[in-house]
């Protein structure tokens, strides 16, 4: 079974710019690297402005950063838009929830892709 | 039998040396997501498998790979060899896979003879993984010099390379080796 994706990949993103955690704490606006350290051995999950703020440190997206996490979260938006799907298709079929049954589907069916490639 | 995909696991490879241990994990034989050196002073044995055990924790590795110190043309001393199969232990208790590959092996899988120097085997490693590793390529060394405390973290990406190449029959392509400048 291939091992799963890390939640994050800040640490050699990091190690690859040369950059302490000091380094990296004081672009963030921190006082020290502790946080940084946290963040790095998935003890932390960072804010939404330190996700983003690790963004443009790294110029690399929040996804590719965070992909354990992304990954994971992906997993629950796909189950959940089965759901979803199940609840739109029991409605009275109008215009609107025709769209939405098409949007609900569309993304469960993306993820799917996604998980399952061929 | 089962045969595992070394290349879809996490790769933790761990050197150890006379200063603590060099260590790198590698996902997929092409993400280096973690490299490093521990200098160790004072109670080595203790310190090593701590750092061992963080590592294994942190990372949740599929495979560990050490340097096989039972092979015939071993030189390692016995704190080595006992810190290693203590290693092993630790690893076979958090029923994690091991592989033992000598320096030799090494060298084999990954230029295809075992002639090749530390040096030689850093220089290449460095040019595959220019980003991670190029600015860590410690100076050649001098019959008068010391080892380069950095040279752990290229023996540890050097095992987690092998581990991944082993038993494909492929190797570093030439091209990588080609990368490098000619002053090195």
């Amino acid at each position: 079974m291939p091992s799963p994706q890390l939640p994050n990949y800040l640490r050699s993103h990091r190690k690859r710019l040369a950059l302490s955690q000091d380094d990296v704490a004081f672009l963030l606006g921190l006082e020290s690297g502790a946080k940084v350290c946290r963040d790095e051995r998935f003890q932390r999950e960072p804010s939404l402005q330190a996700a983003l703020a690790y963004e443009a440190i790294f110029q690399t997206p929040v996804r590719v950063l965070f992909a354990g996490m992304y990954r994971k979260e992906e997993d629950k938006v796909v189950e959940r838009a089965k759901t979803l799907r199940f609840k739109v298709a029991l409605q009275t079929i109008t215009r609107h929830t025709e769209r939405k049954l098409e949007s609900a589907g569309r993304l469960a069916a993306l993820a799917e892709a996604v998980l399952n490639p061929r | 039998m089962i045969k595992i995909n070394t290349r879809q696991l996490r790769v933790l490879a761990v050197a150890p040396s006379s200063r603590g241990l060099g260590f790198a994990v590698l996902e997929s034989q092409e993400k280096l997501v973690d490299w490093g050196v521990k200098s160790i002073r004072g109670d080595k044995k203790t310190a090593c498998l701590a750092k061992t055990v963080e590592l294994i924790q942190t990372y949740q590795p599929g495979i560990i790979v050490l340097d096989d110190a039972s092979a015939p043309t071993s030189r390692r001393s016995p704190r080595i060899r006992q810190l290693i199969s203590e290693i092993v232990a630790v690893a076979e208790r958090e029923e994690i896979k091991v592989l033992l590959l000598s320096r030799e092996r090494v060298k084999k899988i990954l230029f295809g003879h075992d002639q090749a120097t530390k040096q030689a085997v850093a220089e290449m490693l460095a040019a595959r993984f220019p980003h991670e590793l190029g600015f860590r390529l410690p100076p050649k060394r001098r019959p008068w010099m010391s080892e380069d405390y950095r040279m752990d973290i290229f023996d540890a990406v050097a095992l987690a390379i092998a581990c991944g190449l082993k038993g494909t029959g492929n190797r570093i392509p030439p091209s990588d080796t080609a990368l490098l400048p000619s002053n090195l």
